[in-house]
């Protein structure tokens, strides 16, 4: 035994709402990223040739 | 009509690519000296206890197909690209499950001459005795390299044409394989062992399924993924 | 058209606002399944409270079913209409599928230790999970390892329809593979008593994982536009 049961069911929620927050965290991220790269493209209409 | 034409495809390409190994033997006697090579040094992993080995023996063979495997299944399309003459055969007008049925032939001849290398090996290097059901045995082993070779053909299609073919194939390969590895080496414990309870039948049966499931899946899937 | 008017049309169409709302309501809806969950389930035996790990173990397992399957259908839709925001639907989902995935081997293994002694038992129910997250991350795998859009969403769907097609039977195989040799296998049935707490977090794990891979898909939309955008710029033209 090398923790308390106890000890067992509070890592395994914790590391649930870690993965949960984790990934949140980095689908923010991600998404700051793409919205930039998107920014770029959509403001960026200067170099295109005109219709 | 159409469909002795289409065998006729078939046959020229499994006719070409037999002819090229052949004759270029580099090809098939370094992929099976892998297979043997892996399998000495699973036996010296798991050795020398003679017991020990008895007991490996089986999964030892599987892994040594498996690995050596891959690499067949790569040079079976790797041919077509270094020459670029895949697009060449995908100009001609034909089905193009033509193309996958030579290129799985061609594998399943290739893969069960190793078969019989490797498991002599495995016979030899791991004392493994004869058992009075040995066709049986023979069965399974046809049976899973059949599997083995319509999913390795089928991934290789993909994998030889993408960035990282060497880790791609075995990644997406050999999760697919695990009811065949399940089964092959169960059953061919249970003959192993007179199988007295008649455990093989069922994974007999399974691996069977599991080959027609995916030959019918993957001629399907294969029109979707051939084009460039 | 100019590519920057094709790139404001991959514009997410949800407003911020909204999708704040619902990512702290699924979030709390998670909080307030866990707590009414622990809250209401006795301690049994010498198992103690272990068996809450159920609660977080079980549902994850679930999502991480349900995800493989939306996989599976979008990726049969991209390979019938072509159309390329299946396949990144199809993508986004096999992500989070993969989270919920590693998740739920995770929790397996720290409910598995008290209660067998052991991190793993190559068990038939954690082993089919593992087998079906190596699936996963093949699918990735193969994302990020080929270049061209179409081929890519092409050949991920192939791969998602046969990797669906062997989750039963890998399901299968392991499980007889295991029943021939008596081992403890993960506490399927629970008490009645813990359905209701069981369904409750289920619903809210739902919600999370609606919520992930809604974003996750608009992101690969951003991205998807970047892409074009590149290719465009590369042969110095516009998008037609």
């Amino acid at each position: 035994m090398i923790a308390s049961n106890e000890t067992f069911v509070v890592a395994a929620y914790a590391i649930t709402w870690l993965t949960l927050f984790g990934y949140l965290w980095r689908l923010a991220r991600k998404g700051a990223r793409a919205g930039a790269g998107h920014e770029r493209i959509v403001g960026g209409s200067g170099r295109e040739e005109a219709r | 009509m159409a469909l002795r034409d289409d065998w006729r495809r078939v046959r020229a390409i499994v006719r070409k690519d037999l002819t090229t190994e052949l004759r270029a033997k580099s090809g098939f006697n370094s992929v099976a000296s892998l297979g043997v090579t892996i399998l000495i040094l699973l036996g010296l992993a798991l050795g020398p206890d003679a017991q020990a080995l008895r007991d490996a023996a089986v999964g030892a063979v599987w892994l040594a197909l498996l690995f050596s495997g891959v690499l067949a299944f790569n040079r079976s399309f790797q041919m077509e690209l270094e020459s670029g003459a895949l697009d060449a055969l995908l100009l001609y007008p034909g089905p193009r499950w033509t193309i996958f049925a030579g290129k799985l032939l061609g594998n399943l001849v290739f893969l069960s001459l190793m078969a019989l290398i490797v498991v002599t090996a495995g016979i030899v290097f791991f004392n493994v005795p004869i058992p009075a059901g040995w066709p049986s045995l023979v069965g399974v082993l046809a049976l899973g390299v059949l599997g083995l070779s319509v999913l390795g053909t089928f991934y290789a299609s993909m994998a030889s044409r993408s960035r990282a073919r060497e880790v791609l194939l075995p990644l997406l390969l050999f999760p697919m394989l695990v009811p065949v590895l399940l089964a092959a080496v169960t059953a061919s414990k249970a003959i192993l062992g007179a199988d007295l309870m008649h455990e093989s039948g069922p994974w007999i049966r399974l691996l069977a399924a599991y080959d027609l499931i995916f030959l019918i899946a993957t001629f399907i899937a294969f029109e979707h993924v051939i084009e460039s | 058209m100019p590519s920057s008017d094709r790139a404001r049309e991959l514009a997410p169409t949800r407003s911020p606002r909204t999708s704040a709302w619902f990512a702290a309501g699924s979030f709390v809806a998670v909080a307030a399944a866990q707590a009414y969950s622990v809250a209401t389930s006795p301690a049994e035996g010498d198992m103690g409270h272990l068996q809450k790990i159920m609660y977080v173990h079980v549902p994850a397992a679930w999502m991480t079913f349900l995800a493989f399957f939306v996989v599976l259908v979008f990726s049969l839709k991209y390979l019938w209409r072509k159309d390329e925001n299946d396949d990144l639907i199809a993508a986004s989902a096999a992500e989070v599928g993969a989270l919920f995935n590693g998740l739920t081997l995770v929790l397996g293994m720290i409910w598995g230790r008290p209660t067998w002694g052991v991190w793993w038992a190559w068990d038939a129910r954690l082993t089919s999970t593992l087998v079906l997250f190596m699936i996963f991350v093949g699918y990735l795998a193969l994302r990020g390892f080929v270049e061209d859009p179409q081929q890519r969403a092409r050949w991920s769907a192939a791969v998602g329809i046969i990797g669906a097609i062997n989750v039963p039977i890998v399901y299968m195989s392991v499980m007889w593979w295991r029943t021939l040799h008596q081992q403890p296998s993960s506490a399927a049935t629970l008490d009645p008593a813990y359905t209701m707490g069981l369904r409750l977090n289920a619903i809210a794990f739902l919600l999370v994982l609606i919520y992930f891979i809604r974003w996750r898909y608009e992101i690969a939309r951003l991205e998807r536009a970047g892409e074009r955008a590149a290719e465009v710029a590369a042969m110095g033209g516009h998008l037609a």
